[in-house]
């Protein structure tokens, strides 16, 4: 492949992301436009804006990656990131909106009145976001490299450098506009190519590698799955979508509960559009590329198929399109994760100010570029699913219990967050050490979530009922303001 | 300049909720609409996700027991896997939409309600 392309495509999406940061800086003079845009952005606007922040290199190469490489049990990550929006728009989306929140931790500290259980809800919220960044610039380091031949950490720093930088200089307001053109982006640039790959398979013009018995065998078809994995991931992405820091900040800049309702559905409309490609692109890569299914190499899949099918120009042009998308998605979600972790970071940690809100949003960046360094990639869709799996056994659990139920207490959420936690890191990072001693747990410790959330749910509602405190007495009036419509 | 949390009196004070509910007495007739508007928005969303969840259980069983869905081509592609990759979207967006309303309905519910009183 030629590195011009590359380094023109990364380019140009940096530029452009930077100068509309920086044009929506002018707009955001205020704090409150820093942390939540004023409340002022317009359904559609904010579902592009979601759904931007929301692709991120699990979605852009991570699933049509996996679908390469394992077959269709992949197919079940696409559906269960968009089902995840149906449980927020059930459970969460006006009531969240409602609560005058601005960070889940100001959502724990309202409701459940207590300082420690808003503290225990930060901790979790700067882990779960450090460890979804990592995946992006892990993301950004195989496209850098298979496009330019740059070495791997250039990618993972590039990104880091520019999401700090914009996020820094122009606060939430700037991301808004910025996520909602990634949004567009990113679809474009799976759109377009898929287009043109499928007019060229179309034409007779390419021939598959594999015929489709072997390129689809019934046995990694839709027929043979594996239950307990199957359930496990979805209960981690239905229920973890609702509890990811960076998606519930967007929820504040609807203008009320309502108007949060119809963001959800219209991000749900979104999401089943844009998932259609990669998707394709899986099915199409299984065909024509069956070489690049080996666990390093399939998520850059997208990056490699327009340039096998598509000879010439056209093929650069494409190419040079999907790098663009790509960029685009590792960018705007670690953006949309620094201004969330920036957030809580300098509200509980640095006094609120806009200097500390820099200062945040610099060491939100800092911590996972480490990591990203330190370790391998491996597989973009599986780590981004760990993340979920984390937050469905913490976060989850705590925010429908505290907008549902009106047992719940302070101690209650804390034992079950920190149960959860403890439980499905242990899984998470124990796992590899002790399913080699007893393969038969694997797929427990592989995929935790269908034991790990419910448990902390449960922990939670039997510490609740056994402390003796009982609920805090504004549990009522903050109930009523959850839940009842706004004045019209 | 400095940005805090919203404190929890502050943020009430300044938005309050419509309904005119007493905050100090919850057993009374306001108290009583609002709990009510609480138990049908989560008996709703309740039902709605089990409707979802088990419409696309029973989708998919259906895909793994009827085996010519794997041998039947569409464009190159077993229609099993193009069911899969395809079809549970638009259930989703449907059931959507048709909680949308409810949600909506039971919230004019309450406010007629509360209004009348």
């Amino acid at each position: 492949m030629n590195p011009a392309i590359g380094y023109i495509a990364i380019v140009a999406v940096a530029l452009v992301s930077a100068v509309i940061g920086f044009y929506g800086l002018r707009v955001s003079r205020t704090t409150s436009d820093f942390y939540v845009a004023s409340r002022t952005v317009r359904p559609w606007w904010n579902a592009s804006a979601i759904g931007g922040e929301y692709l991120s290199a699990a979605s852009f190469l991570g699933i049509a990656g996996l679908i390469l490489l394992t077959g269709a049990s992949a197919l079940w990550f696409p559906i269960g990131y968009t089902a995840g929006y149906l449980m927020l728009l059930l459970f969460v989306a006006a009531p969240l909106r409602r609560s005058g929140a601005y960070t889940i931790p100001d959502f724990t500290e309202a409701r459940l009145e207590s300082l420690t259980a808003r503290r225990v809800t930060s901790l979790l919220v700067i882990v779960v976001g450090w460890f979804y960044i990592v995946p992006q610039l892990q993301g950004a380091a195989l496209t850098v490299r298979i496009t330019t031949g740059l070495p791997s950490w250039a990618g993972s720093l590039a990104v880091a450098v520019i999401v700090a930088v914009v996020v820094a200089a122009g606060g939430m307001r700037a991301i808004t506009f910025v996520q909602a053109f990634q949004f567009w982006l990113k679809l474009t640039a799976l759109a377009v190519p898929v287009v043109a790959l499928l007019l060229v398979v179309g034409a007779g013009d390419a021939t598959a590698e594999l015929p489709p018995v072997a390129a689809f065998p019934p046995a990694a078809g839709p027929g043979d799955l594996d239950v307990y994995r199957t359930v496990s991931l979805m209960v981690a992405l239905l229920f973890g979508t609702l509890g990811l820091p960076h998606v519930l900040v967007r929820f504040y800049t609807n203008p009320d509960g309502a108007a949060a309702r119809r963001t959800t559905v219209i991000v749900l409309v979104l999401l089943s559009v844009f998932y259609l490609f990669p998707t394709v692109f899986g099915f199409l890569g299984r065909a024509f590329a069956p070489d690049l299914a080996a666990p390093g190499d399939a998520d850059a899949l997208i990056l490699l198929l327009p340039d096998r099918l598509v000879p010439g120009p056209l093929g650069d042009l494409l190419t040079a399109l999907v790098i663009a998308g790509a960029f685009a998605a590792f960018l705007s979600t670690s953006s949309g994760l620094v201004v969330s972790l920036a957030g809580v970071i300098s509200q509980d940690l640095l006094g609120g100010s806009v200097r500390g809100f820099r200062i945040a949003a610099i060491v939100s960046t800092v911590v996972p570029l480490v990591v990203a360094l330190a370790t391998e990639s491996a597989g973009l869709a599986g780590s981004v699913g760990l993340v979920f799996a984390f937050t469905a056994s913490t976060l989850c659990p705590m925010l429908i219990l505290g907008i549902w139920w009106r047992g719940l207490t302070a101690r209650g959420a804390i034992s079950g967050m920190l149960t959860g936690a403890v439980l499905s890191a242990a899984a998470i990072l124990g796992g590899g050490a002790l399913g080699a001693a007893a393969p038969g747990l694997r797929p427990f410790l592989e995929q935790p979530a269908a034991w790990t959330a419910p448990i902390a749910m449960l922990v939670t509602v039997v510490a609740s009922r056994f402390d003796r405190r009982g609920a805090p007495p504004g549990t009522e009036a903050y109930l009523t303001r959850l839940h009842v419509p706004e004045r019209n | 300049m400095r940005v805090t949390a919203p404190r929890r009196d502050a943020g009430a004070a300044s938005e309050p909720p419509s309904g005119r509910a007493d905050r100090r007495e919850p057993d009374d007739v306001q108290g009583v609409y609002v709990r009510s508007l609480i138990r049908s928005q989560l008996r709703l969303a309740l039902t709605v996700a089990a409707g979802f969840i088990v419409a696309t259980v029973l989708f998919v069983i259906a895909i793994a027991l009827v085996p010519d869905l794997d041998r039947t081509l569409v464009v190159g592609v077993p229609v099993s896997w193009l069911l899969l990759g395809f079809g549970v979207y638009p259930l989703a967006i449907t059931v959507g939409v048709l909680y949308l309303r409810a949600a909506s309905r039971n919230e004019a519910r309450y406010r007629a309600l509360s209004e009348d009183s």
